[in-house]
């Protein structure tokens, strides 16, 4: 008995969701030491929640595009969504509540805004689907953007000021980054939970055949709500965050563009792989900046590196050396050299 | 009533517009099966290509339109040489993001070439407008309409009754059973791209003369207008691509003339969800029948 | 317990691996060189502003350092792309001071401008923006100022300057609705223009998505018996109204536009559209003092016959500005203690003749100069003297 137990906590210490887990925390963890440590150099310490906020678009995304398969334009206008009306609230409530609880639950509240939108955005969905769904996803992000635009509430096309003196929310990235990870590791872990569950199978049943999903009694009409009321949340509570860390925003800002961006990285990373988003992620974001040397062709480097990958991705041969050096067949390799020195143990 | 034809008629001329580039589009859809974001873009390179031919290298209107479809057809077929064509067998969201690509490229590279600022389009149609009844019509609208509607009957007629046309129809239905059938599928692409980008070529020269500047961006936001209008009339269709595009410019002008000019795209798009509520192919778009 | 400690191990090679990347590019600075940087959007929809602010500051590197730089310091420019974007734009701000730069242009949009003031306020070091213009642009930060007029100051004065004068009351705006500095001077227009006696007959509206089309707003406002259009937006799009505007409106229809028309007569194909087009601007490229037609000819010279708009003067003045303040904080390469403190205190005491005019600056940031107004005929901009 005891033996199962420990077997199976092994098991799951060390299962691939875990190691994905393992492996946010220790980018974190040594993020951390060099943000807090005086380390961190100042075009890291500034990218730092934006690119968190990039995985849990990418993330959740993902939930869209790699385990419902349908095509999703409109990313952005459920972060900008969940970005105003958080950061409405949080600035409504900053003399109220110290920032520990104001942002978690700024961060809520736009979210369950983002939410709403994403079910109203879901309703089409039920109806459509692969390019027209996705050209009705582009146009509510357009839709969205037009309609915060002329919203006096947020400032209209002037955008919202954060660091207003009424009420400053405007936060440094040495403020954000705990609260950056917990929204990284929360999404990341509902995510992963829900792709592993009962319901993970069932999105994944409507993705590879709607009609024979249907057939054997999955809610098709649930299932594909709920991914997009899910997945404008975490897009608008990553959208809070974002808020936060900049001084001013415009609604212009999120347009179809940016979405076509996530998009991009969710495809680069592999459809329906956590992993894969989070450091597509990462790379996408940090590949432009590390191509400042490159000066005036900076975005022309940039394009073709995106089609040298996209390319190369699709390269049969290419795949097939990926396969033979993947993370997962090295941590296969040390699982079983962890499981001979167990077994050597007992 | 005199603003009510007016706005009939700018609708029109911008739907014509929309229609042009969106013909292109669904042309490339219909037999590629791929959303080409780097359509819009070619259209910008057109336009450039007409400025330098005409400004720089002072050639007549006639040669520098014929040399601008020529090098977008080309430049059509190059992209889809070395960007697409490797990708035949990957999924389509892969090559959507590829295009995407191009698309960055293409408007990276024109900015290095012809720089940021906008050039101004030559003048090379000049035709009076007519009026009636206090309604003006601009000549460039007839001539982009007549083009529009040409193009569209002999697009339609390319495809029904020619040999590469019908080798078209066969790869958009059955890529491996047209290959079986001796039809080479590589090719009937790359023919697809030709005309595809030729098309967006001409688009270029009447969106250069209705709207007069260029700039490296410009093309973005037709191509995603066009797209729009492509998926309006049903995706895929030829005769869907010219009536969603003019029913995506009449319906923008309506709005900006009658409701509001700041919430004009919000209605437009609204207006395009409902449609495709009521139709979920568009407005001619073919019924997909559901196999399990 | 193994376990733990190798992890503990390899997480402190990672960090130190890390830490040791981090630092091992920085070299040893020449402390005769000066560098500012500048941030601004060089790709994408909105490159053509930031290439015009860099190349205008380039021209102004270039003629200081030929003139013998700044107390001893040759400068040199680090103009950084943001492409539009605030997360970029401060993401670049974080290199340039990885960089060892010591006084930085700001943004070039009002919106990236705003987040990395507010990203430098902890270091205190100056920032001069050339062309953010929105008021909360440069807010929260004293070491921040502009060259610019702010948004809400130059709606306020086109309202009252049209008051003030004999000009056409009946006023249609036409302004781009999903832009700052459109809706910004729109605003304050609106505000003042009771006050002012002006009757607005028709408020039409644009957004970057639909600038290409402007006939039905042209429409609107043939319809609606205007005399005057003021129109808040940039040449640009300014150029593509006035196009399709061609023969639609009266020959006494008057255009009043601010600075963001600098540069028109340059960018449309045929001047004779901006006739009756008024400016209220502190730069205008026809201006014939001396020290504005010398930036006009070296603008043309070095961008290839390109008339230099407003961005490219402010960008210009923003450089020449800071090489006064530096001067005048007597800060030489040898005595940098309390650089910026002493930058910063010195911008509000220098005066600078520019090519935007006579400049000086109040301790909220704001600039202190006069405008000009000046009307285009015949395809040439000239003084406008009120009848």
């Amino acid at each position: 008995m005891a033996k199962n137990i420990f077997k199976n906590a092994i098991k799951k210490a060390f299962s691939k969701d875990a190691l994905t887990i393992y492996f946010v925390i220790a980018i974190y963890a040594v993020i951390s030491v060099m943000l807090y440590g005086g380390f961190a150099s100042r075009q890291l310490t500034n990218m730092l929640i934006s690119v968190s906020c990039y995985i849990v678009l990418a993330v959740s995304l993902n939930l869209v595009v790699g385990l419902l398969g349908e095509l999703s334009l409109g990313h952005a206008g459920f972060m900008s969504v969940g970005l105003f009306s958080g950061c409405l609230f949080s600035m409504w409530t900053v003399d109220l509540l110290p920032m520990i609880v104001r942002l978690p639950l700024s961060m809520i509240f736009g979210g369950l805004f983002a939410a709403v939108v994403g079910f109203v955005v879901g309703l089409p969905a039920l109806r459509l689907k692969g390019d027209y769904l996705a050209i009705v996803t582009l146009a509510c992000g357009e839709i969205i953007k037009n309609v915060i635009t002329n919203l006096e509430i947020t400032g209209g096309a002037l955008g919202l000021t954060t660091n207003n003196s009424d009420a400053f929310i405007y936060s440094k990235p040495k403020e954000l980054l705990p609260y950056a990870i917990v929204l990284v590791l929360v999404t990341v872990v509902v995510m992963m939970n829900i792709k592993k569950s009962r319901h993970g199978r069932a999105i994944m049943a409507i993705r590879d055949n709607r009609i024979a999903a249907e057939a054997t009694g999955i809610n098709v009409t649930y299932y594909k709500l709920i991914v997009f009321i899910l997945a404008a949340f975490f897009a608008g509570a990553a959208g809070v965050l974002y808020g936060h860390s900049f001084a001013n925003i415009k609604p212009a800002t999120f347009n179809y563009n940016m979405s076509i961006e996530i998009l991009v990285i969710v495809v680069l990373g592999g459809m329906g792989s956590i992993n894969g988003s989070i450091i597509a992620a990462i790379a996408l974001r940090a590949l432009p900046e590390m191509l400042r040397e490159f000066s005036d062709y900076r975005m022309l480097a940039y394009s073709i590196l995106l089609i040298a990958i996209m390319l190369l991705n699709s390269n049969a041969k290419f795949n097939e050396l990926k396969s033979k050096m993947s993370l997962k067949n090295i941590l296969s390799l040390l699982k079983t050299k962890k499981a001979k020195k167990g077994g050597a143990k007992q | 009533m005199s603003l009510f034809f007016q706005t009939l008629i700018s609708g029109l001329s911008l739907g014509s517009i929309y229609a042009l580039i969106a013909l292109g589009y669904t042309m490339v859809y219909g037999i590629a099966k791929m959303l080409n974001f780097a359509h819009g873009d070619v259209i910008m390179i057109g336009a450039y290509s007409v400025i330098v031919t005409v400004m720089s290298l002072n050639l007549p209107p006639v040669i520098a339109i014929l040399a601008s479809i020529l090098f977008c057809a080309l430049l059509g077929v190059t992209i889809e040489f070395l960007a697409y064509k490797p990708l035949r067998k990957a999924s389509p969201l892969a090559v959507l993001i590829t295009a995407i690509g191009v698309s960055y490229f293409l408007q990276n590279i024109a900015q290095l070439i012809f720089g940021t600022q906008q050039k101004a389009f030559p003048k090379i149609i000049d035709l009076p407008g007519i009026r009636i009844s206090g309604v003006e019509i601009n000549g460039i609208t007839l001539i982009t309409l007549a083009v529009t509607a040409i193009i569209m009957i002999a697009l339609t007629l390319f495809i029904n009754k020619t040999k590469v046309g019908k080798a078209m129809r066969a790869v958009s239905e059955d890529k491996e059973a047209a290959e079986l059938m001796g039809i080479s599928t590589n090719r009937t692409i790359s023919v697809t791209f030709a005309i595809g980008s030729a098309l967006a070529a001409v688009a270029s020269i009447f969106y250069g003369a209705t709207y007069t500047y260029i700039k490296p961006t410009t093309g973005s936001m037709p191509g995603i207008k066009a797209f729009t209008a492509a998926v309006f009339g049903g995706i895929g269709s030829i005769p869907g691509a010219m009536l969603g595009g003019i029913m995506l410019g009449v319906i923008e002008q309506y709005s900006k003339a009658y409701i509001s000019t700041t919430m004009s795209d919000a209605i437009v798009f609204a207006v395009l969800i409902i449609v495709l509520l009521v139709k979920p192919t568009g407005l001619l778009g073919k019924k997909i029948s559901e196999k399990v | 317990m193994k376990k733990l400690t190798s992890l503990v191990l390899a997480l402190l090679m990672i960090v130190s691996c890390a830490a040791f990347a981090s630092c091992g590019g920085g070299e040893e600075k020449d402390a005769n060189v000066l560098v500012i940087g500048g941030i601004g959007p060089l790709t994408g929809a909105h490159a053509n502003y930031g290439n015009s602010v860099k190349n205008g500051a380039e021209i102004a590197v270039k003629e200081i350092n030929a003139a013998g730089g700044i107390n001893g310091f040759t400068i040199e420019l680090d103009f950084q792309d943001s492409a539009g974007q605030p997360e970029s734009a401060v993401a670049a701000y974080g290199k340039q001071m990885d960089d060892g730069m010591m006084v930085s242009l700001g943004g070039v949009l009002s919106g990236e401008t705003a987040s990395v003031v507010a990203a430098a306020k902890e270091d205190g070091s100056l920032i001069l923006t050339p062309s953010a213009s929105a008021d909360d642009a440069i807010k929260d930060n004293d070491a921040a100022f502009r060259v610019c007029f702010s948004d809400s100051s130059q709606g306020v004065a086109a309202a009252n300057y049209i008051g003030a004068n004999n000009l056409p009351k009946k006023v249609a705006v036409f302004y781009q609705g999903d832009i700052d500095y459109s809706t910004g001077l729109y605003e304050a227009f609106k505000a003042t223009a009771d006050a002012n006696g002006i009757e607005i007959v028709a408020e039409e509206s644009f957004t970057a998505d639909t600038e290409s089309d402007f006939s039905t707003q042209i429409t609107a406002i043939q319809n609606s018996g205007a005399e005057m259009i003021f129109m808040p937006i940039y040449a640009d799009q300014a150029s593509t109204f006035l196009t399709q505007a061609q023969g639609k409106f009266a020959d006494t229809m008057l255009y009043f536009g601010c600075d963001g028309l600098d540069g028109i007569l340059g960018k449309v194909a045929d001047t004779a559209i901006c006739e009756n087009v008024l400016l209220l601007t502190p730069f205008a490229a026809d201006d014939s003092k001396e020290i504005v037609q010398k930036f006009v000819a070296s603008y043309k010279e070095t961008c290839g016959g390109a008339t230099p708009d407003q961005f490219a003067a402010d960008g210009y003045d923003a450089v020449y500005a800071i090489k006064a303040a530096i001067e005048k904080a007597n800060i030489t390469p040898e005595d940098q203690a309390d650089f910026n403190s002493r930058v910063v205190a010195a911008m509000t005491e220098i005066s600078v003749s520019g090519v935007t005019g006579d400049m000086t600056w109040e301790a909220s940031g704001e600039t202190v100069k006069l405008p000009l107004v000046m009307i285009i005929k015949s395809g040439v901009a000239q003084l406008y003297t009120p009848e």
